[in-house]
């Protein structure tokens, strides 16, 4: 019988209630910066000069980060829950892996990289 | 008042597929579904096979599904069901042996991976029993009413994905002994709580906590140990 004993679990678990916590935080003030600090007048100007700055870099890269993890292990949980063949789970843990970090890179990358037109920023 | 009673029917070696066979009951102010059964049994159907012991609640032996719901056969009174079909079937995800009885094994099983013991190395008083405050005991009190009928293991979709998952009935016996003052043997429990088949299965949907006859609250005692396991760790 598989009893699984030595594969843990403590720590994915209590990352996921800290990344939770972080998370429901930074959307309620992603929400309240991009909708409510300027009036409500969100321009593509607007958001490219503060996506320049190494601070909001920072946070985004953060955001992006615990987002990655805390929605992809998700998926782990559903494949652990319900995938019992060896296989497939494989293949599958494998595969949300994969897109975790093309996601995670593409995301990352985009981040670093942008420059708001015109200059200004990093 | 008569009362039609739909009971599942297994026999392994007939070949036949699972079917839902009516008894008609004349049924009686303060009557059980056990006593129904019994009623059954004795004067129309002597092949019925269901388990029974004390009849009182205390044995944890006829848990069954009755209308969808796991609940003790001989605390259910038919009456207050106020149905005139009672469907009684055995406890979902465990294995029909015959009838209404299931096959336990694997219950007991994940109980002896936990080791639903007490666990102290140290040697008790010789002159008397190891002491626990009326205060400690208060904190698991509770817990120490579990009659091990499998309601909860058998009501739980991560143990219906998952057999080899412990279920709430197992992690409650560890959380009632690791949680005990006079217990030291939490290091010993915790490879079987700490894995993939343990406190981590549980998506706290809370179905045992609902079916629970002697109301007991296994999630939160889930909770409680998964909070131990992280502070022991980190």
């Amino acid at each position: 019988m598989d009893r699984g004993i030595g594969s843990g679990g403590a720590f994915a678990w209590f990352f996921q209630r800290i990344s939770g916590v972080f998370l429901l935080i930074a959307l309620l003030a992603h929400f309240w910066v991009l909708h409510y600090s300027n009036n409500g007048d969100v321009t593509f100007n607007l958001v490219a000069q503060r996506l320049s700055t190494p601070l909001w870099k920072t946070i985004d890269l953060t955001f992006l980060v615990m987002a990655i993890i805390h929605g992809f292990y998700g998926f782990l949980m559903v494949i652990r829950d319900y995938v019992h063949n060896h296989n497939l789970r494989l293949v599958l843990v494998s595969l949300v892996w994969t897109v975790g970090i093309i996601v995670g890179v593409l995301g990352t990358l985009t981040i670093i990289a942008f420059k708001a037109p015109g200059g200004g920023g990093l | 008042m008569k009362i039609t009673f739909k009971v599942y029917r297994f026999d392994p070696q007939s070949g036949k597929a699972p079917y839902l066979q009516d008894f008609p009951v004349e049924v009686t102010p303060g009557m059980t579904i056990l006593d129904a059964l019994g009623e059954i049994k004795a004067h129309q159907d002597g092949t019925l096979v269901y388990r029974r012991s004390c009849r009182s609640g205390i044995c944890g032996s006829c848990a069954m599904k009755i209308n969808g719901f796991n609940r003790l056969a001989c605390e259910t009174q038919a009456l207050l069901l106020k149905q005139s079909v009672i469907h009684v079937e055995p406890l979902p995800g465990l294995k029909p042996i015959k009838d209404l009885a299931v096959d336990m094994e694997i219950f007991y099983e994940a109980l002896a991976r936990v080791k639903h013991w007490l666990i102290n190395p140290d040697p008790p008083p010789t002159d008397k029993e190891r002491y626990q405050s009326p205060e400690d005991f208060k904190k698991i009190e509770v817990s120490t009413s579990c009659i091990l009928c499998a309601s909860c293991t058998a009501s739980c979709p991560s143990f219906w994905a998952d057999k080899n998952y412990l279920g709430p009935a197992a992690i409650l016996k560890a959380y009632r002994y690791s949680f005990d003052t006079r217990d030291k043997g939490f290091a010993d429990r915790v490879g079987a709580l700490d894995n993939k088949h343990g406190l981590w299965r549980c998506h706290t949907i809370m179905n045992c906590t609902d079916c629970c006859p002697k109301h007991i609250n296994p999630t939160e005692s889930i909770c409680h140990l998964r909070r131990m396991t992280v502070e022991n760790k980190y």
